[in-house]
């Protein structure tokens, strides 16, 4: 049996019996009665300065032990650029910004105090829209933003806008200039989606040896270590973060805003201090995936080659750049992803807005963009008329062919998928029949994310009774990485049962460097790293039972927890047996193990302020879904959900069947229904269950699955990352459907039952976004 | 002022303001943390507890109104109720769990559903849980694990309705 066949498995979560029993202790289940609670006073408006702070009233009111201010956190944090500070000290820039914080003996206290803080602020003039940021002469919402450090070189800015990204490749002029192409252009808009996490952002920090200790809800403890230090002006290393269980992510844990504030509360009251965000707080600052504005245009010949195409994303980071910044880099890929383009330049820029900040949400950047892409092709199919399933067999990224920055693609994916979603269509058979009287629409769609690999690492440990630990900075986020494919892939490895890997949780000060859970890495990253520091063991466990046996290592095999002769299944000796010989001949069995991208660089001078350089590992998505849209009441109801996914090799296939039916379900509340609106002051209307419409048991469809194995990957094991693709093309695919159904554009989502009337009654607004320059170099700085 | 009901089997009396939600009175002062507070505003389903065997969402519950009566959590009816448990084993088995903290919710109110209702198609497990949101799984997979159950349930001779 070979390493891949003893590592496919359906192994069954391990901590599902605690958590369906209650006995999980998430970071906010771990309170107790000695643990101080924080309160924040948030801003109520969208521009301001800070005239007069005074927190004199709250350090007397009952039960307070500390009060922190921008004095006690002065340094700046960001990605790409410094331009976020923990709390306002200066300028107030969003509805809900931190101003000060209170820890007190209550929460109740806390919130008292807080009340008790003045604060005199005068209002400036807000800048709620990206139109209003770009728009001449427009009040810049940093207006040092000359002064701020930048961590990352590379990248335009200028005023309102944060980060300029650009990718670039072939005469896109000529191409727009040949006689013989039609030119189609579109436009799009998108709003915010929430992540909704059940567990909010939360984190515990007691102050230890004169470090912080923070136990927290997040998906990147070494981020949170290095911000927690840097805004305090402490080295990273007088951090250490522990991650218990996650009460679910989704990118919106990638925030580390929370965290120092507990470590400035603990280190002044020298007690344990515990900030939790309120349901009404979670909503409202919750780091939505952004809402953006697009233009994309394309030179199409009359055989349905696509030589030319150029497009302008504007994604609003809110009032400071965080993720966005990174974000840009993804346009690229994403919309310059799917399909072979002859000439192509993209660019992706983020607009400062004094509105909350947005962040990473699953699939971040691609699940707009293959929105807008898949759109923008059906409506080059309907101008030119092309069937679009073959335009799209016909276009699809193949072996070989180049992607938006030079690179090239490895391996033929794509349009073998669509042949197997044609058989899975078949399979499934059409639902036709049940839209009864309503306009049924059904569309295919096609997807391109990539997963960025970055750094990992891995300490494996063999214990003396055969167990094995497993020590990374991995975070068990809800999608099953910590408590299936990893101890699946160590015990593969070690020949042992994959319920003797245990996985240590995330802990800075015993694991080494890691990028964070998020983008499909962690299988990939860890999963590598952990195969490397199995080796070592490996080698030392064959030595050491060779001499047991009196049998040369090429003749042993580590499998059921033995060391066995190959070719006599039972014999030898068990690992515990070897483990404890060789600890008293050589000492502790133990290896470690890092990894990081091997990746294929963009081509030269086609890719400008990319936090990326490369993609690592592409993955594949075909979508299909069926629709039914009343026409009386605009109601959209999806009759039947196909997925082709492109994974690699599925390790877990039961896993990454629930990771598709749970990316595709939340994929289809944001095509559909989940709408985040601004007030007439930037704030987010959406501050609850009862406004934010998630989707429901009833709105659930199940989801027809083929698994597509066997594409090019450098992962381990030949695996790629599963739970963030799923939701990448939802809207796309039902969109798609919806304007196959109705006959009309589709420009916006979520496809609500008054903007599908709208669509009906042609109604809904064209989007002629004068912020965007028809002239693509218009559109760019330098 | 005094408030005495069950709790899992044994007396609890609180003195407190009778407005006290249940579930500040449970997770903040009795440190059970079994029970989730996702929402705080009655949608989520998340805090469900049964109350004298039905449904409830701690959140909105003041402990004022608990007076004489019996109250059930996670933590009791992963130990006393038969159907919660047959449940539990059967989002293990279909992998149902992801995140998990809408779980013990959701096990609080269809456990009630799987004891009255042995006769249900999918539509009625998914209108039973239309309460108990579910952020993760995209619910199919709970739904499988409710037939299951129905399906043992039924095997087992539960009565029709």
């Amino acid at each position: 049996m070979s390493e891949v066949e003893r590592t496919i498995m359906n192994l069954p979560r391990r901590d599902a019996p605690d958590k369906l029993r209650g006995r999980t202790k998430y970071t906010n289940d771990r309170m107790d009665s000695t643990t101080l609670h924080a309160a924040l006073l948030r801003s109520t408006v969208p521009a301001g300065r800070i005239a007069r702070l005074d927190v004199s009233r709250a350090l007397k009111c009952p039960g307070v032990r500390a009060v922190a201010t921008a004095g006690d956190a002065p340094g700046l944090f960001g990605i790409g650029v410094a331009d976020h500070p923990l709390f306002a000290s200066d300028t107030i820039r969003y509805i809900g910004e931190p101003i000060a914080a209170v820890a007190a003996e209550t929460l109740e206290q806390a919130r008292a105090a807080i009340a008790a803080i003045e604060l005199e602020v005068e209002p400036l003039a807000p800048v709620l829209t990206m139109e209003e940021a770009l728009a001449p002469g427009a009040r810049l919402v940093h207006e040092n933003w000359r002064n701020y450090e930048i961590l990352f070189e590379g990248g335009s800015r200028r005023g309102n806008i944060a980060w300029e990204a650009k990718a670039m490749r072939g005469d896109v002029d000529a191409a727009f200039a040949r006689s013989d192409v039609r030119i189609v252009e579109s436009t799009f808009r998108v709003g915010r989606q929430n992540h909704v996490p059940f567990e909010p952002r939360v984190a515990i920090c007691s102050w230890e040896d004169d470090r912080a200790h923070i136990q927290t809800s997040t998906q990147v403890p070494w981020t949170v270590r290095n911000v927690t230090g840097r805004v305090m002006g402490l080295t990273p290393g007088r951090v250490r973060v522990t991650v218990p269980a996650v009460g679910g992510g989704f990118g919106l844990k990638f925030d580390a805003t929370i965290e120092p504030i507990t470590a400035v509360l603990a280190r002044k009251t020298g007690r344990a201090v515990m900030l939790e965000n309120s349901r009404f707080e979670e909503m409202t600052t919750c780091l939505c995936r952004e809402n953006a504005d697009i233009r994309i245009r394309s030179a199409v010949a009359a055989d349905g080659e696509i030589v030319g195409r150029e497009a302008t994303v504007l994604m609003d980071c809110g009032a400071y750049g965080g993720e966005q910044i990174f974000l840009t880099t993804m346009t690229a890929h994403t919309l310059g992803g799917n399909y072979r383009l002859g000439a192509v330049r993209l660019t992706s820029r983020a607009i400062y807005t004094n509105t909350p900040p947005n962040g990473a949400f699953r699939a971040c950047n691609g699940v707009y963009n293959t929105f807008a892409l898949e759109r923008h092709t059906d409506e080059i199919c309907a101008e030119l008329g092309f069937n679009p399933i073959e335009f799209r067999r016909r276009n699809v990224l193949g072996d070989g062919d180049l992607g938006a920055t030079g690179q090239p693609f490895e391996g033929e994916v794509l349009r073998p998928m669509l042949d197997r979603m044609e058989g899975l269509r078949e399979k499934v058979g059409s639902a036709r029949e049940r839209a009864a009287g309503r306009l049924y629409g059904r569309a295919t769609t096609v997807g391109t994310w990539f997963i960025f690999v970055g750094p990992s690492s891995a300490t494996v440990n063999l214990n003396a009774d055969g167990s094995a630990t497993l020590v990374t900075s991995g975070v068990e986020i809800g999608s099953g990485t910590m408590t299936q494919s990893l101890p699946q892939i160590v015990a593969g490895q070690l020949g042992l049962d994959p319920r003797d890997v245990i996985v240590k949780q995330a802990d800075t000060d015993a694991a080494g460097l890691d990028v964070g859970v998020g983008g499909g890495r962690t299988t990939v990253s860890i999963g590598a790293a952990s195969i490397e520091a199995c080796v070592p063991i490996r080698e030392k466990l064959l030595k050491t039972a060779s001499e047991m046996l009196q049998t040369p290592p090429e003749r042993l095999t580590l499998r059921n927890g033995r060391v066995e002769i190959a070719a006599v299944p039972g014999s030898g000796a068990t690992v515990a047996e070897v483990v404890q010989r060789a600890q008293s001949i050589s000492g502790p069995v133990t290896g470690t193990g890092s990894f990081t991208a091997k990746n294929v660089p963009a081509m030269a001078g086609c890719a400008m302020g990319h936090f990326i350089e490369a993609i690592d590992i592409p993955v594949f998505a075909v979508h299909d879904a069926e629709v039914a849209v009343d026409p009386e009441t605009g109601h959209v109801e999806v009759l039947s959900y196909s997925v082709v996914q492109d994974v690699g090799r599925a390790l877990n296939p039961l896993a990454i069947h629930g990771q598709v039916q749970g990316g595709v379900v939340q994929g289809l509340g944001y095509a559909l229904h989940e709408e985040v609106t601004l007030g007439g002051e930037g704030e987010i209307r959406q501050s609850g269950f009862e406004t934010y419409r998630l989707p429901l048991a009833l709105d659930a469809v199940p989801v027809a699955i083929d698994l597509y194995e066997g594409a090019p990957s450098m992962g381990p094991l030949g695996t790629k990352g599963a739970g963030e693709v799923p939701i990448l093309n939802t809207a796309a695919t039902v969109a798609c459907a919806v304007a196959n159904a109705t006959g009309r554009l589709v420009r916006e989502i979520p496809l609500t039952p008054p903007r599908v009337l709208r669509i009906l009654r042609d109604r809904e607004p064209a989007l002629p976004h004068p912020h965007i320059s028809a002239d693509w170099l218009q559109n760019t700085l330098d | 002022m005094s408030t005495t009901f069950q709790l899992n089997g044994e007396t609890c009396r609180f003195d407190g303001d009778p407005m006290t939600p249940l579930i500040d009175l449970l997770r903040c002062q009795r440190f059970m943390t079994g029970t989730k507070a996702v929402c705080r505003e009655g949608f989520c389903g998340a805090c469900t507890v049964n109350v004298e065997g039905e449904p409830v969402l701690a959140c909105l519950r003041p402990v004022g109104l608990l007076e004489g009566l019996s109250v059930m959590t996670i933590e009791g009816a992963s130990r006393y109720d038969a159907e919660a448990q047959l449940l539990q084993a059967a989002f293990e088995r279909v992998d149902a769990v992801q995140c998990g903290m809408c779980f013990p919710g959701m096990v609080m109110s269809l456990s009630k559903f799987l004891r009255e209702t042995p006769r249900a198609d999918r539509n009625a497990v998914k209108h039973a849980m239309v309460g108990n949101i579910c952020r993760c799984t995209g619910y199919e997979r709970i739904v499988d694990a409710v037939m299951e159950c129905l399906a043992e349930a039924h095997s087992a001779g539960g009565a029709d309705v």
